[in-house]
């Protein structure tokens, strides 16, 4: 009698083995897809990033707007004022308002490109998030494959069993918030 | 006689489950007791920096090779000594080099130092070697799983003057009870202006703390 209990242990161990390994090999061989545009909607730094970079831009064009309203006051007053000018004097004048002009032109110009690079690098800084959780999921679940999705047409048809990206976008804002 | 010969071939069967148990069970303790001892500096050091060990790790983004290393205390004593050295000055060393963690971190791009490659005016350069030379400590952060930061106790950029194929830089951090106690710690690199965004490494507290050692 013990040696058959002995028996049915090993057989059952040995079928939950040969489970283990095919439900493996299943997850292993199954195309599976995660929508790239959804994870990056949804994940929570995207919304840190995304309203840093907006408070930072609105600081840089605030410097810009007060920059151009004083120049458009000077032009105001210039307006008033040079009928009462000599010849010399308009032609300094007019000298140092298209020279404001330049320099808040340029200025406005590196604000722009700095943002620009801001937008890129934060931008850049989620992706390498999402690419980092998804090797680890991919890793940890024993995916051969993780495609990524992103409306542009490279997935024309997959079933929903086949879409992890809810899955994906649960675990990696859990990571992110520390969870 | 059929009785018998069951009896007999269930005694058999135990004998032979107790071998297996008894077997798996000394693999077992041998395995747990396994210390990854090297004999030669040479040999420690190859097997730090083979990836497969888990001790470093690289990443690249957008042209930018980033290669971060966690140095053992022993690789760091085996630095100072190298092969050769008594118990008593090896012990003395471990028990300096012990009390910190030691990373290195490599960047290049085309295989050649940042400053070499990453740069392309002297506002950039100068800007790249203020970086490097004075604002790791605000830009490189160790923080454990549950995102407490490990504070930095230093760093030395070494200036190679582009005879180096990557841009070398060392982080000590403090080896506190904060990281012992932590599932895993995460290396994390800002923008360096590179444009690769923030990069991270994701570091296994058990792995980095069962060290190979040398002799």
């Amino acid at each position: 009698m013990k040696m058959y209990k002995i028996t049915l242990v090993f057989a059952v161990a040995g079928f939950m083995c040969g489970a283990m390994a095919l439900l493996f090999t299943y997850n292993s061989s199954q195309q599976v897809y995660v929508d790239v545009n959804k994870l990056l909607d949804g994940y929570e730094r995207t919304k840190v990033v995304r309203s840093e970079y907006e408070s930072k831009a609105k600081t840089l064009q605030a410097n810009v707007d007060s920059l151009l309203n004083a120049w458009q006051k000077e032009i105001t007053t210039y307006e008033k004022e040079r009928s009462a000018m000599s010849k010399k004097e308009l032609e300094l004048k007019q000298q140092l308002l298209s020279s404001q002009q330049r320099q808040i032109s340029n200025y406005q110009q590196a604000i722009e490109q700095q943002l620009q690079e801001e937008d890129q690098k934060s931008t850049q800084t989620v992706i390498n998030d999402i690419n980092d959780y998804i090797k680890e999921f991919g890793e940890r679940n024993g995916y051969r494959m993780i495609y990524g999705a992103s409306g542009g047409g490279n997935i024309m048809y997959a079933s929903d069993a086949a879409d992890l990206t809810d899955e994906v976008l649960t675990g990696l804002n859990e990571a992110y918030l520390g969870q | 006689m059929k009785r018998i010969w069951a009896s007999k071939m269930h005694k058999l069967y135990k004998r032979h489950i107790l071998g297996g148990i008894i077997i798996w069970l000394v693999c077992n303790l041998l395995l747990a007791c396994h210390d990854m001892r090297f004999e030669s500096a040479e040999e420690l050091s190859a097997f730090v920096y083979n990836e497969n060990n888990h001790y470093t790790q690289h990443k690249i983004i957008n042209g930018v090779r980033f290669d971060l290393t966690y140095k053992p205390t022993d690789l760091m004593v085996s630095q100072q000594i190298g092969d050769t050295g008594s118990d008593t000055r090896i012990g003395q060393l471990r028990k300096q080099y012990g009390n910190h963690l030691y990373f290195t971190l490599k960047m290049s791009k085309n295989d050649q130092e940042l400053l070499t490659s990453a740069v392309s005016n002297r506002v950039e350069f100068g800007e790249m070697v203020h970086q490097l030379s004075f604002e790791m400590q605000e830009k490189v952060q160790l923080t454990t799983s549950s995102k407490e930061a490990i504070a930095m106790t230093d760093f030395i950029y070494p200036r190679m003057y582009g005879l180096s194929k990557a841009t070398s830089i060392l982080f000590v951090f403090p080896r506190d009870s904060r990281v012992l106690e932590a599932d895993y710690l995460n290396f994390t690199i800002a923008d360096l202006g590179l444009m690769t965004g923030e990069v991270r490494f994701k570091l296994e507290t058990a792995k980095l703390m069962k060290e190979p050692r040398l002799f």
